[in-house]
């Protein structure tokens, strides 16, 4: 794949001293992108951004300076000047016209960059949901680990250094968006069909390590890995919790990547915690486990107790009431709530249901054994 | 001549009896002068209302969202002691649409044309009344209409879509109520107010021009406000059926835009934004027209490329039409942003063409920094900025990063608040003296005029970084990296509101207390300033005869003004009014 060597373009580009557009760079985004094809953004947005504060710098000169100059004194009238210059006005449409084509150009070659993924990427399926993605490793399997933006629990996506990854993209609700700013890349996810980011990314020579502060231990396959995290955030608006739908992608070499993946799979679980892998995974930004009010009831002492429902009808909670509710949510609404839940029907195999039943007991106190 | 002034008749203002007399007057009247200040007041109501709830997205923001010890921190709307977030998010998610559904469809899209426009269209080409008044009438009463079921919505409880109701969201939320068809309709209604006051702006200069006012006599107010009705006429239908879709959708459930129900939501984006972008030169373009007549007037100074500006007017109307893709960049095929992309750079030409003409109109003139000045020259300031960064947006490349980011929502501010309501800012403070015949304190409003320019900046510049740096629009809550610059933004929103709320003090103190205004206090030479101020209910004593160009000032003087003052070799006082013989004192 081509690799695009920005950072001499930058300053070549505008003939400035490397400080001055290193600096700008930091300004606005906080630092350069980590990947080529964002750094050549990173290079047209500065590229924009002196384009921009010239004409303004431009334009403002000379109305401050005129306004001064020209400021209106008592018994005098403006003198007669020239109201229309063919000229200066063919020069400055034609002028700006010029400036906008290679602004287009070099916009439309990142863009390229951007969409067209080497034929050797990784691909990856992401499946967005209100509030939340899963995403798929090759293997099968999902990724069951958590970090935090903030204060707010989000999934961590491990990736490979220096492979192109794509990651193809679908909804099963509402329209989301997959923003990696870090990366400049974003697209709409949609319900009716799929769209794609790509990117590779490397290591940073000084990258931290995996330990202890991850919430591993030394048996993790990822103990003292190197790694770098890069926000995602859903950028297209899909209600209530939007602004918590994140998540973490956590770059990390790639043999040690292919090591890992090996440990992820879910054979090996027992059903509750199967059932916790999947809770976390899906359920967790609506249902709370600890008896507060999420978005949904709490799991909290449900199974066995009677739920009553917006229709008037009661139900105690058991295998048959919690497999409706998560395979058919907007036909009975627990009193209290609204109809929030996306359905999961062909999102989920029997024995995931079968262990989601097993956690859900093993939270209650009527949950048996 | 050109100002007998000291008529008979009173001013349209002129009680015609007692306070029930008056109210049924005012309420059935087909006076566009009244109709005008009806709207304005709605509008800066309307204004309050959205404004009053951006204070309260920019508190919400102040910090962003924590979760100690179970407890949620530092959400303004979450309920003491909660440990959701939920609860919190759904009435920010209410308050943000609330504040975009007001500002869109009932203060910018109306603002300029139906309040200023209305009043001020026919003054300026020397009309008694627009083509059809009565038509007029029912255009106000349709956006109260409009208004009502929007603000039923509210009171019902608010509506969380955004102001852009994306399907399929819009679609499948609260489905158990009818906020969201209400809010919707409500926007459809609104529409239709658009469409007759377009249709009867486009009528009435066609027809109603004063003897002698050919096309290019006009003054640009009116070539603007020209331009911007063939938008209303011509794109309102499109939303008005999306938006009449939309609402089958959800009651009847038909599926056109949901893909559950086999329809296809970007659809319903295409069909959006095919009004939504022409919307937004509905909206700046009344505000250019604006500050063509302020910055005229009070620079004493011949509009430079008069030509140029009434045809980039017109070019940018041809253009908006064509670009509508650049909002869905992240959302379409490929093929489709790259034209969009090439197209949407088309519309930064003539928009740059009126900008170099304002700032060159300055250039030898005679200039007075009034309020009205003042504000027009903030205008210029704000919306370069809006201009430029939409250079980016443009770029394909940086727009992928940049979409639907904070950076997107300062960009817009500076556009549609830094354009259209400061240019409606200028406009008002400029016709103010017309309107109701009274100064106001002039230091008092520049200073607020000052105040206004700073909050807006503190709070929008910021949201630039806030974007590039990675935040996403329409979040309630955030990583704590954004937090100090959202509290420069919280800080500037504060003083925006305080701004304003001098500006309402010197508006009332006018009102109540202000000095009696002369016919022509800015020494303007268009039309409306050759009548009384306020005009009498038929706006000119006299059939207006135009006989000179709307800024030659070089060789006219104004009407109303004092010939010793306008030492202007070889000039005439203005004869922009003269007796017409065909209609006798």
């Amino acid at each position: 794949m081509r690799m695009l060597d920005t950072s001499g373009l930058l300053n070549a580009g505008f003939a400035l001293p490397a400080g001055i557009n290193d600096t700008l760079t930091r300004l606005w985004f906080r630092g350069p992108a980590t990947t080529a094809e964002g750094q050549h953004t990173d290079w047209v947005y500065i590229g924009i951004f002196w384009f921009c504060t010239a004409w303004f710098v431009l334009l403002m000169g000379l109305m401050f300076y005129w306004v001064i100059r020209y400021r209106r004194r008592p018994g005098t009238i403006a003198p007669a000047s020239p109201n229309h210059s063919t000229k200066l006005e063919i020069v400055w449409t034609v002028v700006p016209t010029l400036c906008l084509v290679p602004m287009f150009i070099v916009g439309f070659q990142g863009y390229m960059h951007k969409m067209v993924a080497p034929g050797d990427a990784i691909e990856l399926s992401v499946s967005a949901y209100k509030w939340n993605w899963d995403l798929e490793y090759p293997n099968g399997s999902q990724s069951r680990e958590s970090t935090t933006i903030g204060s707010r629990p989000v999934p961590i996506f491990y990736m490979p250094a220096d492979r192109p990854i794509k990651l193809r993209m679908n909804s099963r609700d509402v329209m989301h968006a997959f923003w990696v700013p870090d990366f400049r890349i974003k697209a709409d996810i949609m319900p009716n069909r799929y769209t794609s980011v790509w990117f590779n990314t490397s290591l940073p020579a000084d990258a931290a390590t995996l330990g202890e502060a991850h919430g591993l231990n030394e048996s993790s396959p990822m103990w003292g890995v190197p790694y770098s995290d890069h926000w995602v955030f859903c950028a297209e608006y899909c209600g209530n919790e939007h602004s918590e739908m994140a998540a973490v992608i956590r770059v990390v070499p790639e043999d040690k990547w292919n090591q890992w993946l090996g440990t992820i799979g879910t054979a090996g679980l027992s059903p509750i915690d199967l059932g916790k892998f999947i809770y976390q995974r899906k359920c967790a930004s609506c249902h709370t486990i600890d008896g507060s009010k999420g978005t949904g009831p709490t799991w909290l002492n449900k199974w066995g107790y009677e739920s009553k429902y917006t229709d008037g009808s009661t139900a105690i909670m058991d295998e048959n009431s919690a497999r409706e509710s998560i395979l058919v949510p907007a036909k009975k609404i627990v009193e209290g709530y609204s109809n929030q839940m996306t359905s999961f029907q062909g999102q989920i195999k029997d024995n995931e249901l079968e262990a989601i039943f097993a956690y859900m007991k093993s939270l209650s106190d009527r949950g048996g054994n | 001549m050109a100002h007998d002034t000291h008529h008979h008749e009173g001013s349209y203002l002129t009680p015609k009896g007692g306070p029930m007399t008056v109210i049924w007057d005012w309420a059935t009247t087909v006076d566009h002068k009244k109709i005008g200040v009806m709207y304005l007041f709605a509008i800066l109501f309307m204004f309050f209302l959205g404004g009053i709830s951006a204070i309260f997205v920019r508190l919400e923001l102040w910090e962003p969202t924590r979760i100690v010890e179970g407890v949620v921190q530092g959400q303004l709307f979450a309920q003491e002691g909660a440990t959701s977030i939920s609860a919190g998010n759904d009435i920010y998610n209410r308050i943000f649409t609330l504040h975009g559904a007001i500002m869109v469809f009932m203060v910018l899209v109306p603002s300029v044309p139906a309040s200023l426009g209305n009043f001020f269209l026919p003054l300026l080409i020397g009309a008694k009344d627009v083509a059809f008044p009565r038509l007029n009438l029912l255009s106000w009463y349709i956006y109260v209409l409009g208004s009502l079921f929007a603000v039923t919505a509210i009171i019902l409880g608010g509506v969380d879509t955004g102001w852009t109701f994306y399907t399929p969201y819009s679609t499948t939320t609260d489905l158990e109520y009818w906020r969201v068809a209400i809010m919707v309709l409500g926007a459809f209604i609104l529409g239709f107010s658009s469409i007759l006051t377009g249709l009867n702006f486009v009528v009435t200069v066609h027809k109603l021009r004063a003897p002698g006012m050919g096309w290019f006599d006009m003054p640009l107010f009116v070539w603007n406000i020209y331009a911007a009705s063939i938008l209303q006429v011509l794109a309102t239908p499109v939303i008005g059926i999306t938006l009449l879709l939309l609402v089958l959708e959800r009651v009847l459930r038909i599926g056109i835009f949901d893909p559950a129900l086999g329809g296809d939501p970007v659809l319903y984006q295409h069909f959006f934004w095919f009004y939504s972008h022409p919307v937004v030169y509905v909206m700046i373009l009344p505000g250019m027209a604006i500050i063509s007549e302020v910055i005229t007037t009070h620079a004493r100074k011949s509009m430079f490329g008069y030509r140029a500006m009434a045809y980039s007017g017109l070019g940018i109307a041809g253009v908006s039409f064509i670009v509508w893709g650049h909002h869905m960049f992240t959302s379409m095929s490929e093929a489709a942003s790259v034209v969009f992309s090439a197209l949407t750079f088309l519309v930064a030409i003539p928009t740059a063409v009126k900008v170099f003409n304002w700032t060159v109109t300055l250039y030898k003139g005679s200039i007075a920094v009034t309020t009205p000045m003042l504000y027009a020259l903030i205008f210029l300031f704000l919306f370069a900025i809006g201009g430029l960064t939409g250079l980016p947006l443009g770029t394909l490349a940086t727009d992928v990063h940049l979409h639907d980011s904070y950076f997107v929502v300062a960009h817009f501010h500076y556009v549609m608040m830094g354009g259209t309501l400061m240019a409606l800012m200028a406009g008002l403070h400029h016709w103010w003296p017309k309107m109701f015949g009274k100064l106001y304190n002039e230091p008092v409003a520049k200073f607020a005029a000052i105040v206004v320019f700073l909050g807006f900046n503190l709070t929008f510049f910021t949201q630039f970084f806030i974007g590039v740096q990675g935040m996403p629009r329409r979040y309630a809550s955030y990583p704590d990296a954004f937090t100090t610059l959202h509290q420069w933004s919280t800080i500037g929103s504060l003083m925006l509101l305080v701004g304003f709320l001098i500006h309402l003090f010197v508006f009332v103190h006018s009102l109540v207390a202000g000095r009696k205004a002369p016919q022509n206090p800015w020494g303007s030479l268009t039309l409306e300033w050759a009548t009384d101020s306020p005009p009498p209910e038929h706006n000119f004593h006299h059939e207006p005869l135009v006989t000179h160009g709307p800024y030659d000032y070089e060789s006219v003087v104004p009407p109303g003004m004092d010939p010793a003052d306008y030492p202007i070799p070889g000039a005439s006082p203005s004869a922009t009014v003269v007796r017409s013989p065909a209609k006798p004192d």
